[in-house]
């Protein structure tokens, strides 16, 4: 393969967009990873209980809130 | 064979940017199952597997099968709280 291919416009945008998509990708799989453990507690049923869903949004929201709040704290140190 | 190294002979520019395309797309896709996969399998066999005995039991297996659904389920919660689609 000629690997100025690799470098034109279009594929920088591509790559751009796949980088942007595995963030998010990451950033759910780490969320729910946590959440998981705090928000389940006993076997998985056949579905949540309502508590078990809100749980797990509030977990989503806060975990939001904690890294901004950290990451805030941390510059003030600067 | 490298994948990444047998253009087809005489393909234009233009498919050559689009194959490589699918190629990363598919590697990439194949990783994040397996990351996928390496998770749930963390997480169901803690739940549903709490003594093992000499085979996989009836209720260990259902359990793990329930727990993958809410697994995905579960992600899809957070997907759609954190950026209000529902990807995963």
């Amino acid at each position: 393969m000629d690997l100025s291919e690799l470098n034109t416009p279009e594929m920088q945008r591509f790559y751009s967009e796949e980088q942007q998509k595995a963030v998010v990708t990451e950033m759910v799989a780490k969320v729910t990873n946590e959440c998981w453990d705090k928000c389940i507690s006993g076997t998985p049923g056949n579905k949540f209980s309502s508590g078990e869903a809100s749980c797990l949004s509030n977990c989503a929201q806060r975990f939001v809130e904690t890294n901004m709040l950290i990451w805030k704290k941390l510059q003030s140190m600067q | 064979m490298d994948s990444f190294s047998s253009p087809s002979p005489g393909s234009s520019q233009q498919m050559s940017a689009q194959e490589l395309k699918n190629k990363l797309q598919s590697q990439l896709a194949l990783e994040y199952a397996q990351q996928f996969l390496e998770t749930v399998r963390g997480k169901c066999f803690e739940k549903c597997i709490t003594k093992p005995g000499s085979s996989l039991s009836g209720s260990e297996s259902s359990c793990i099968s329930r727990c993958v659904d809410r697994y995905i389920e579960a992600t899809g919660i957070i997907s759609k709280t954190l950026f209000g689609g529902s990807q995963h």
